[in-house]
C-alpha cells in the first residue's frame, strides 16, 4: 500500500456536524483511515495547536476546514492550515459561505450580546466574557476572506457519499468530478408549470407526495440550489432550504438566483414573492448571507466603521 | 516550585465543543484556579428572532451535529408548547424512534472514538498512537464493531429524518413523512448483529471498569447537584419532569418544563462564552449541577428497560446512587446504550411504527410562550421560544448540554488537578497495562 497522506482537520466556529458526516461514511472508514496520517484533529487525537504550529510549511497534503473564522483563534487556525497544507478544503457550507451561523450578520454584534448576556430569561446583567478568551469579530466574514481556498465542498453538512467521492479523488491524486445539476434534477415530484395561487407554511395541510412541493404553494428552493445531496429532503416530504449553496459558479448570489428561479419555475411574480413569504432573507439566504451581494453591503459597512 | 505558573491545555482533544484548559498554580505549588474556557459562541438565540416558528426546528439543530435531533425534536416540542398543538400519537413514536438512535450511535461513538483510546493505549501514550485510528490497525475487530453500531443508529435516524445530520421531517403538528416498511424490516433484520454488539460493548465496559476501578473511586470524585429528565421516576430521553437532585441524593426539585424560570440559574463566567447553570434556590456556585449521563441515572429510580435496569443495578452495587465518581459517566453511557437498543427494538417492532397519519391538516399559529425539553446524550436540553399571532419567532432563549456541564467539568477538574498538582496521587494509583503496547 502506498505510503498514508498527511492529512490535517481544522475547526472554526461550527457544529461539529460536517466531521460527524465525515464517520458517517461507516465500513468505508477501514479504507480511508489507513490511507491517511491524521496530523491534526482536535476531536479525534491528541495533537495540540503547538504541534500544527512546529510542523513545516506545506508538509500536510490535505486540510479540511470546517466552520466559519469569527473568533481570534479561529481566524489564526485558518491561515495556520492555509500555511501547513498543499490543499485547502472549505469543507461544509460555513466554510464555504458562512452558514447558517452567517445569520448573525442580520444583528449588531451588541444586540447578539444582549440575548446571550445581558438579558434573557435565566441572564440577567453579564458582562461579556473576555479573559483567557480570544476576541469576537463585529460579523462573520467568509473564509475566502482571510486564505486562499482550493476547493469547496459545500453541505450542511456534506453527504458522507459526497465525503467519500472527494477523499478518494484525493488521496489517489485525481481531480474532483461533481455533477452540476440542482436539486430539482433528483426530485422524484412531477412538475406541471402550473401558476401558485397562495403561499403555504409547511406546516399547513397535507402535501401531495408526487407534485412539485413549490408548485402546491410551499416555498422550496431546490431550483436555484447544488443537488450534490441528491434531493434527500425533497424526496422525504421536506422543503429544500438550500443548504448545499448554488450550483457551479458558486460565487454567484443563491438568495438572488432563488427568487428569479421561483418566478421562472412556479411561476410566481417577484413581487409576490417578497409579500407573501414570511422571511425573506432568512429563507433565501440562509446558508449564504455573508457570500451574498447583500451580505457583502453588510460586511462593508462594519469594515467602514472599523476604520 | 518557587514561580507562579500557568498551564494552558489548547485544544482539548477529544471533546465535542471549543474548549481550552487554564490551569493556575501558585509559588508554593497549589492550584489556585481552573478554567474551562469555552472559546466560540455564534448567537443562535439572536438570529432565531424575526424567523417563523416552524423554521427554528430546521435552524436550532445546527448547534451541535453531533445532537442535532435533540435540537431538532426540542425545538419542535418548544413551537407546539407556544401554539398549543399536539401531534398524532404515531409522530411521537417516529420522533421517539429518532432520538433513541441518535442516543445509540452518540454513546457508541464516545465509547469506542473518544474515550476507548486512552484504555487501550494506557493514558500516556504517544498521541500519534491514542486515537482511533490507531484501534483500527490494532484492533480492527473491535473498530468494526464499533463502525456498525454507529452505522445502525446514524441510518436508522436518516430514514426517518432525511439526513442523519440536520433532519428536517419534524414539524409543528407531527412529521412530514412516515417510515416506509422496507426501511423498518431491514432495520429489524439488523436487530439480532446489533444486540449481539450491544452486549459485547457491555461486557468490554465491566473489563475496563473493573481494571481501573482504583481510578474510578479515588480520581475526580465530586459531589454536586444533578439535574435530568424523569418519566416518575424511570429514566426517559425524550419526554417527562425535570428533576433536580443534591448532592446528598434527596430529589429537591420536579417540575413541568414550562416552570424552569423559577430553578434554572444562569451565570456569566468572566472565562467562558458558555454561561454555567446552576440550581437557582441553592446560588451560584454552591448548586452547579451536573448534566449527561451518570446525571440521568443519579436523578432516576430506574430505567425504562429491562436489560438496561440490569446494568444499572449493577452499576449501583460498585457506585452507589447518587454517584459522585467522573469516571463513572463512561458506565452509565453503557446503561443508557443498553436502553437506547432496547428502545429502538421495541418501536421498530410496534404495529403503528409505519402509520401514516404523522401530520395534523390544521394547525394555526398563535401567540404564545413555549418550552421544548429533551434529553441529548451529553445532557439535557430547552428550547423557550415567544411567538406573536402571525407564527413569528419574537425571543427565544435556549440552555443547552454544555452550559449544563461546563460549570460541573470545571469543579471536577479543579479536584483532579488538586489530587495531580498537589498530592500527586496520579502516582499511587493502581492502573492496569494498556491493551496494546507499542
Ligand atoms: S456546514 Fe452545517 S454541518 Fe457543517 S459545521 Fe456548518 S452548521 Fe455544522
Ligand atoms: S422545486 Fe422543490 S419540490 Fe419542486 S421539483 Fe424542485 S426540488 Fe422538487
Ligand atoms: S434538499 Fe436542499 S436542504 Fe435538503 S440537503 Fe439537499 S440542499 Fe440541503
Ligand atoms: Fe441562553
Amino acid at each position: 500500500m502506498a505510503d498514508p497522506v498527511p492529512v490535517a482537520m481544522g475547526q472554526g466556529s461550527s457544529c461539529w456536524g460536517c466531521f460527524q458526516s465525515l464517520v458517517d461514511i461507516h465500513l468505508r472508514l477501514a479504507e480511508v483511515l489507513p490511507a491517511i496520517e491524521i496530523k491534526y484533529w482536535q476531536a479525534v487525537a491528541d495533537f495540540k495547536l503547538h504541534h500544527l504550529e512546529s510542523y513545516e510549511d506545506k508538509s500536510i497534503v490535505v486540510g479540511f476546514f470546517e466552520g466559519m473564522a469569527r473568533t481570534e483563534e479561529d481566524i489564526h487556525l485558518l491561515k495556520l492550515m492555509r500555511e501547513k497544507c498543499q490543499i485547502l478544503i472549505a469543507f461544509g457550507s460555513c466554510s464555504c459561505f458562512g452558514g447558517i451561523p452567517g445569520l448573525a450578520n442580520f444583528s449588531d454584534i451588541e444586540e447578539c450580546y444582549d440575548v446571550k448576556f445581558r438579558n434573557n430569561k435565566t441572564v440577567e446583567g453579564g458582562e461579556v466574557p473576555s479573559e483567557n478568551l480570544p476576541g469576537i469579530a463585529s460579523v462573520v466574514k467568509p473564509n475566502s476572506d482571510f486564505v486562499d481556498i482550493d476547493i469547496y465542498l459545500p453541505g450542511c453538512p456534506p453527504t458522507p457519499d459526497l465525503i467519500y467521492t472527494a477523499v478518494s479523488a484525493l488521496l489517489s491524486g485525481q481531480p474532483i468530478d461533481l455533477p452540476p445539476h440542482t436539486v430539482c434534477h433528483y426530485c422524484d415530484r412531477e412538475k406541471k408549470d402550473t401558476p401558485i395561487e397562495e403561499v403555504l407554511r409547511p406546516y399547513q395541510g397535507i402535501a401531495d407526495p408526487d407534485r412539485c412541493l413549490l408548485e402546491q404553494g410551499y416555498i422550496c428552493v431546490g431550483s436555484s440550489t447544488w443537488g450534490l445531496c441528491e434531493g434527500q429532503c425533497v424526496n422525504m416530504g421536506s422543503t429544500c432550504r438550500g443548504c448545499f449553496g448554488p450550483p457551479p459558479p458558486i460565487t454567484q448570489d443563491h438568495g438572488a438566483a432563488s427568487i428569479s428561479m421561483l418566478g421562472s419555475y412556479a411561476p410566481m411574480e417577484p413581487e409576490k414573492i417578497v409579500e407573501e413569504v414570511k422571511d425573506p432573507l432568512g429563507t433565501f439566504w440562509r446558508f449564504d448571507y455573508p457570500t451574498s451581494h447583500l451580505g457583502r453591503m453588510r460586511i462593508k459597512r462594519e469594515e467602514a466603521k472599523e476604520k | 516550585m518557587s514561580e507562579e505558573k500557568v498551564i494552558r491545555v489548547d485544544p482539548v482533544t477529544r471533546l465535542e465543543g471549543h474548549g481550552s484548559l487554564t490551569i493556575k498554580l501558585g509559588k508554593d505549588g497549589k492550584v489556585k484556579d481552573v478554567q474551562f474556557n469555552v472559546n466560540s459562541t455564534r448567537f443562535f438565540e439572536k438570529f432565531l428572532e424575526g424567523r417563523p416558528m416552524e423554521e427554528a426546528p430546521r435552524i436550532a439543530p445546527r448547534i451541535c451535529g453531533i445532537c442535532p435531533i435533540p435540537h431538532h425534536l426540542a425545538s419542535i416540542k418548544a413551537v407546539e408548547a407556544a401554539w398549543d398543538v399536539t401531534p398524532p400519537p404515531a409522530a411521537i413514536k417516529l420522533r421517539r424512534l429518532m432520538i433513541e438512535a441518535k442516543q445509540y450511535s452518540s454513546h457508541a461513538i464516545h465509547f469506542y472514538a473518544l474515550a476507548a483510546p486512552d484504555f487501550v493505549y494506557g493514558p500516556f501514550a504517544n498521541p500519534a498512537d491514542r486515537n482511533v485510528a490507531a484501534v483500527l490497525r490494532d484492533l480492527p475487530d473491535v473498530a468494526v464493531q464499533a463502525i456498525k453500531m454507529m452505522e445502525f443508529g446514524q441510518e436508522l435516524i436518516r430514514v426517518i429524518g432525511a439526513k442523519a445530520v440536520h433532519p428536517t421531517t419534524g414539524i409543528p403538528g407531527g412529521m412530514l413523512t412516515s417510515l416506509k416498511e422496507e426501511d423498518r424490516d431491514f432495520f429489524i433484520g439488523r436487530l439480532e448483529e446489533i444486540q449481539q454488539l450491544t452486549l459485547n460493548t457491555v461486557d468490554l465496559a465491566k473489563k475496563v471498569v473493573t481494571d481501573y476501578l482504583d481510578v474510578i473511586t479515588k480520581v475526580a470524585v465530586v459531589p454536586t447537584y444533578y439535574i435530568g429528565l424523569s418519566n416518575e421516576g424511570v429514566l426517559d430521553i425524550y419526554d417527562g419532569t425535570v428533576r433536580v437532585q443534591e448532592p446528598d441524593g434527596k430529589i429537591v426539585a420536579d417540575f413541568e418544563p414550562k416552570d424552569y424560570t423559577k430553578y434554572y440559574g444562569e451565570h456569566v463566567a468572566k472565562h467562558s462564552y458558555a454561561t454555567h447553570m446552576y440550581y437557582k434556590p441553592a446560588g451560584y456556585p454552591e448548586g452547579v449541577w451536573r448534566a449527561n449521563t451518570l446525571a440521568r441515572c443519579n436523578v432516576n429510580e430506574k430505567m425504562a428497560t429491562p436489560l438496561a435496569d440490569a446494568a444499572l443495578t449493577e452499576m449501583r452495587e460498585l457506585v452507589g446512587r447518587p454517584s459522585h465518581h467522573t469516571f463513572a459517566y463512561h458506565y452509565a453511557r453503557i446503561v443508557e446504550l443498553v436502553q437506547a437498543f432496547e428502545w429502538c427494538a421495541t418501536l421498530l417492532k410496534d404495529p403503528d411504527i409505519c402509520s401514516t397519519d404523522v401530520k395534523l391538516s390544521d394547525v394555526e399559529p398563535k401567540a404564545g410562550d413555549g418550552v421544548g425539553i429533551v434529553e441529548a446524550p451529553r445532557g439535557i436540553l430547552l428550547h423557550n421560544y415567544i411567538s406573536d399571532d402571525k407564527g413569528m419567532l419574537t425571543k427565544a432563549n435556549l440552555v443547552v448540554a454544555t452550559n449544563n456541564n461546563i460549570a460541573g467539568i470545571e469543579k471536577s477538574l479543579m479536584v483532579a488537578a488538586k489530587q495531580i498538582f498537589e498530592d500527586k496521587a496520579h502516582e499511587s494509583l493502581t492502573l492496569p497495562e494498556p491493551m496494546v503496547k507499542r
